[in-house]
């Protein structure tokens, strides 16, 4: 999906997007000064070397020239070598930097993307996210590592070249003088519809990746269909169509260049005309004969005084293309990563991301750490209490502490408690529907209680689930757990206490041990068994070529639905959990399987509150009671 | 790539000329003004000198360069650009032949990025390394040539010159980035798959806490990125450095050849200016092809990802002689037999099926016990690795793959919802299907009531991977799209799964008259209402036992 859904951020305007670049420029100061400098500096030796050039070439044919002019041509040659010793420290100077700020950049993106919440992404494409955080983010390149440093020097060097002049030849220097303002105001009318052309291009190309992500996934069932040829002729339409879209901003980045290319052929040849004329005695507007050093060396400087504005012009196709990337990074993301609160990268996402969103997303991370407010707390806990009586859950095993529960390994944290769940008036929208998901919906459930959340398909069950685990706000209501707003829960401690596990598992490439690992880093090949086992899974999983280690391709391809579900599952039993979520664990298994996989959820959930969404009726059978969501988000 | 730049050849020759007649426009206008202007101060007198043809020159010269320039850059990068595109889309083409376990061979971050960030990693090549260095050497030689007929030589160490600066460095250059460049390149495209896994895994990651270890694997996929690239922008800075280097040593041989022959009398002093001047046009050549060399590694190890893919053999392919099949007719499997490559026992072993025109049948049994990999194998995605299937007589193998897919349709646990709308996604199962078409199979999947109470109904967009519809709907979305095919024969793999119990049995229920005719495989773990199917097959052991 890639429409832009902060798009008055990008509308606001080239200043903030100029602004925030040059705070960048600033997050590796001394590489960036030196890169400035270097070109600078290499340009004004340009100087002395033209000068003895012209004085040995002219003076020598002049007859006026040095008599040894060996020590001459080698001062020429070693200022060449001096020049190009600057020039290149400085390059690399920019280089330096200018991957210094990418890698800040990309880092902070990642940082932002994860902090968003699932939500978030899911409302992205991926492949136009990475394009995002890869490409885009590549596209500030030639901001800085060639436009910066080049820019500076188109400002000072021309001029430095007309002052020079002046003194040898006032029409020489005026040529310069007046034709090098005039640049700046041929490319700023050119460069608007540079950069408006680059946005665009930049935006196809983002969705053109998102595009080919998405077909490249479904690359087989487009097959099947009978799909290929038409998708094969729909990605080279797209193709072409981008390949039109770029050509449309080269045209208009090549036409500031030849702008350029204009006024230094003009330069060059009006200076020789003008000093060859001089020489010929057709004009006469100067009191005395230049010398041919002299006339040389002005018509040696006069392609340099235009060289830094080439090199400008040739480089401010980059100022557009990183304008652009700056628009369509902030069109996705917002408020983007402030560069002047630079800090060590702190331990967890909630934190980085506190200081890499300086706008309203870091108000609302950092009242996730704010002190509860007092009024709300003794309310919250009283009418939890009562909540929970009139639940009608009763029955449910209560084993306070959950000791009964304790894992062989890891004890480092307290043992799991089973939380109470109370959702209050919570009403949850969804993007494109109608009416809401979730309506009004009250109810609470006793710690320790189980509960089968049923109802039609798309009644809201999995929405209701990630919202328990706090990863969707609500629109209106409340959801507490024990006792406490998810909203005032600090998010690592909400995440050791709740275990949700989705209905869409992702397999991430890398081995079964690395999938599982993803729930428990710390967790040893015997845990990860026992947790096979009690999923189900140990049997399929030993059966495979190299076991736990088995690399797992695209989407767990090899794996059937069930088995893909069951190692998911596995996941569950090497958290400790006060409270688990768990979305139709048993959708795709056969009933042997499934009463299998719900005797060992069931043992695992003694002393832990359990809510499992699902459309069997004997799954539901087997817990505490049952919450039927009605079709269309009613009152429940 | 040789393929691909004969298809365009006659805009990239033209890109090419252009770009001779540019450069040769800049040498001469600087030449033929420091010749003017030092001969006209010996003439001193104007009587002596022809002032209209170098003046004309001067002015011919400046005006040609700007026009030529500007011509070269749109014709080249156009070319360029073209080229681009057509091998997008024929690696694009190169993936959808490809069988689900080689693709599953690659990351999907890292297909797109063959697609998107390796094929763009290419201009480099046409552009900065065979534009410039061909440029260089022509213009290189003439102007040599020239020096050398006053000047032997001189002449002859501006063509060494231009021969190390435009063969011997750039070629060292691309060998000390190579490295770098590969390693660039691998490094954007993991990066580019990290964040992609990461998206798509996000709730996952979330769930269980695990951003900040994926953050700090991203930041160490990103050091690695910034490393490669600032080697291979070292490498192009010691180019440049090492071309002004050559420059440098060029201006003051041709300075001190000059001089001794200019003192000798052998060189008249208004050529040798216009020698000086032209030689600092000619090496602005060399720029580009520096920045281009060193990142010629990058461009090489793009091209062979991108030809690995285009070269990669399909697992399944057409027989150069296809048997056309018959409109209707019985699936016949026997004997089959397929294990997963690596593993320990096959899935099947030796599995016989018969299903006539127009039957319905379930096959059940424990999950993992081989019902997908059937499906599979009777929509050829897979070739059995013994045993043969036939329809209406003819084996598959014989068939053209497009034939056989056009006969049977097939909904498969992993079907995607694809990024667009409702509509898209329905229209891809048929592109002919109308309003009412629609409408009927979404009835079908029992997925209408939904569609009808959306703002923008058939036309609501679904997000990438339908992430914006629940399961149940995506599942039915991809059920709807298998019916609307206009196919002889119905292959279900679970077609029900996230339904709830009631409307499950309605769809089967509604089964027959839905199929109409059609011949129908079901693998499910579902209770099959009475009639649903003709018969119902348990799958175990690799072989079908009847229940």
């Amino acid at each position: 999906m890639a429409e832009p859904d902060g798009g008055t951020q990008a509308a606001a305007g080239a200043r903030p997007a100029a602004r925030w670049l040059a705070a960048l420029a600033r997050l590796p100061r001394a590489a960036m000064a030196w890169a400035v400098a270097a070109p600078l500096l290499a340009g004004l030796l340009l100087l002395p070397q033209a000068w003895w050039l012209a004085r040995v070439l002219g003076g020598s044919v002049a007859g006026s020239g040095p008599a040894a002019a060996g020590p001459w041509i080698a001062a020429i040659g070693g200022m060449v070598a001096l020049r190009a010793a600057i020039a290149w420290s400085g390059e690399r100077a920019a280089s330096r930097a200018a991957e210094t700020i990418k890698s800040w950049l990309r880092r902070k993106l990642f940082a932002a993307m994860l902090s968003r919440g699932p939500q978030w992404t899911r409302q992205k494409a991926s492949g136009e996210l990475s394009s995002l955080v890869i490409e885009q983010v590549e596209a500030l390149d030639g901001y800085f590592s060639r436009y910066l440093p080049g820019a500076i020097a188109a400002v000072f060097l021309p001029l430095a070249f007309g002052l020079v002049l002046l003194p040898v030849d006032w029409i020489v220097a005026l040529i310069a003088l007046l034709s090098a303002p005039l640049i700046p105001v041929f490319m700023a009318l050119v460069g608007w519809g540079a950069e408006a052309a680059s946005r665009r291009h930049q935006l196809a190309m983002a969705r053109l990746s998102g595009f080919f992500a998405d077909r490249v996934r479904g690359a087989q069932t487009l097959k099947l269909l009978g799909r290929a040829e038409s998708e094969t002729a729909a990605v080279g339409a797209a193709s072409a169509d981008l390949s039109r879209k770029t050509m449309a901003v080269l045209r208009i980045a090549f036409l500031s260049s030849a702008v350029l290319e204009f006024f230094a052929a003009l330069g060059v040849a009006g200076v020789a005309l003008y000093v060859g004329l001089g020489y010929l005695g057709y004009l006469h507007l100067r009191s005395e004969a230049l010398g041919l050093p002299l006339g040389l060396f002005c018509l040696l400087m006069a392609p340099e005084i235009y060289n830094p504005l080439r090199q400008f012009a040739a480089n401010y196709h980059d100022r557009a293309a990183a304008r652009a990337a700056v628009d369509c990074l902030a069109a996705v993301f917002g408020a983007l990563p402030d560069p002047r609160r630079r800090r060590a990268p702190a331990a967890g996402p909630a934190a980085s991301a506190a200081q890499s969103l300086p706008e309203h997303e870091a108000a609302r991370v950092t009242c996730e750490q704010a002190p509860r407010p007092e009024a709300f707390q003794p309310e919250a806990l009283s009418t939890g209490a009562s909540l929970r009586a009139a639940a009608g859950t009763t029955g449910a095993p209560y084993a306070a502490g959950g000791s009964s529960a304790e894992s062989p390994s890891g004890n480092e944290q307290a043992a799991p408690r089973p939380l109470a769940v109370e959702v209050r008036g919570a009403c949850l929208q969804v993007p494109g529907r109608a009416q809401p998901v979730l309506c009004d919906l009250s109810w609470s459930l006793a710690p320790g209680a189980s509960l089968a959340l049923m109802g039609h398909s798309g009644a809201g069950k999995t929405t209701l689930l990630e919202a328990l685990a706090g990863l969707r706000p609500l629109d209106t209501g409340a959801i507490l757990l024990d006792g406490r707003g998810l909203d005032i829960w600090p998010a690592d401690e909400l995440r050791r206490a709740v275990t949700l596990i989705g209905q869409r598992p992702f397999v991430l490439p890398g081995s079964v041990a690395d999938n599982l690992r993803v729930a428990d880093p710390a967790a040893t090949a015997e845990d990860l068994l026992g947790a096979l086992d009690a999923a189900c899974a140990g049997e399929f999983v030993r059966a495979l070529p190299q076991g736990m280690d088995t690399q797992l391709g695209l989407q767990g391809y090899g794996l059937s639905g069930g088995q893909l579900q069951r190692l998911a599952l596995a996941r569950l039993f090497l958290t400790r959990p006060g409270l688990i979520l768990l979305d139709e664990p048993t959708a795709s298994l056969d009933p042997h399987s499934r009463d299998r996989v719900m005797d060992n959820v069931l043992r695992f959930a003694a002393g832990r509150t359990l809510i499992v969404a699902t459309h069997d009726p004997e799954v539901s059978a087997r817990l505490d009671g049952s919450l039927v969501l009605p079709q269309g988000g009613g009152q429940a | 790539m040789l393929p691909w730049l004969a298809r365009r050849r006659r805009s990239l020759l033209a890109a090419l000329l252009l770009a001779c007649c540019t450069v040769a426009a800049g040498v001469g206008l600087l030449s033929v003004a420091g010749w003017f202007l030092t001969a006209a101060f010996l003439a001193g007198a104007k009587l002596a000198f022809d002032l209209f043809a170098p003046s004309a020159l001067v002015r011919g010269l400046a005006m040609a360069r700007i026009a030529l320039r500007y011509a070269e850059r749109v014709t080249g990068h156009g070319a360029t650009l073209d080229l681009l595109a057509d091998m997008r889309t024929a690696v694009f083409g190169a993936i959808m032949r490809l069988s689900p376990a080689q693709l599953a061979g690659y990351r999907d971050g890292d297909l797109v990025a063959r697609l998107a960030g390796d094929i763009d990693a290419l201009d480099t090549l046409y552009l900065l390394v065979i534009v410039p260095a061909l440029t260089a050497l022509a213009l290189g030689g003439g102007f040599s040539l020239i020096t050398g007929a006053w000047l032997p030589p001189a002449g002859w160490l501006v063509l060494a010159a231009m021969l190390v600066a435009a063969c011997v460095v750039p070629y060292c250059l691309a060998r000390a980035a190579g490295a770098s460049g590969r390693r660039a390149q691998e490094a954007a495209s993991a990066a580019r798959a990290f964040v992609h896994e990461a998206v798509q895994a996000h709730a996952d990651l979330a769930a269980f806490a695990a951003e900040p270890r994926a953050d700090a694997r991203f930041g160490d996929a990103v050091r690695s990125l910034a490393n490669a690239r600032d080697s291979v922008a070292a490498a192009g800075s010691a180019g440049q450095f090492a071309q002004q280097l050559i420059m440098g040593g060029c201006l003051a041989g041709l300075l001190w050849l000059g001089l001794d022959a200019f003192r000798a009398g052998a060189l008249d002093g208004a050529v040798w200016a216009g020698l000086v001047l032209g030689l600092l046009a000619l090496f602005e050549v060399l720029g580009p092809l520096m920045r281009g060399a060193a990142r010629l590694g990058t461009a090489a190890a793009a091209g062979a990802r991108v030809s690995a893919l285009l070269h990669e053999p399909p697992a399944v392919a057409d027989e150069p002689e296809v048997r056309a099949l018959p409109p209707h007719g019985a699936l016949q499997a026997s004997g089959l037999e397929y294990s997963y490559p690596g593993a320990a026992r096959p899935v099947l072993a030796g599995l016989d099926l018969r299903v006539g025109p127009g039957e319905r049948v379930g096959i059940v049994g424990e999950s993992g016990c081989g019902k997908s990999t059937l499906l599979a194998l009777l929509m050829r995605i897979h070739d059995p690795s013994a045993g043969a299937i036939s329809y209406g007589g003819v084996p598959i193998r014989l068939a053209a793959q497009r034939e056989l897919h056009a006969r049977c349709t097939l909904l498969s646990q992993h079907s995607p919802v694809f990024m667009g709308t409702l509509r898209s996604n329905l229209l891809l199962g048929d592109p002919q299907a109308d309003e009412a078409r629609l409408w009927q199979a979404l009835q079908q999947a029992r997925l209408a009531d939904f569609v009808r109470s959306l703002d923008h109904g058939l036309d609501t967009w679904v997000g990438e991977a339908g992430r914006l519809l629940s399961v149940g709907q995506a599942r039915r979305l991809c059920l709807a799209r298998a019916i609307l095919a206009p196919a002889a024969v119905w292959l279900l793999d679970e077609p029900t799964a996230g339904l709830d119990e009631q409307a499950q049995q309605a769809f089967f229920g509604d089964l027959g008259r839905a199929a109409a005719g059609r011949t129908v495989v079901l693998a499910t773990h579902a209770r099959l209402p009475a009639g649903a199917v003709d018969r119902v097959l348990r799958l175990e052991g690799g072989r079908l036992h009847s229940c």
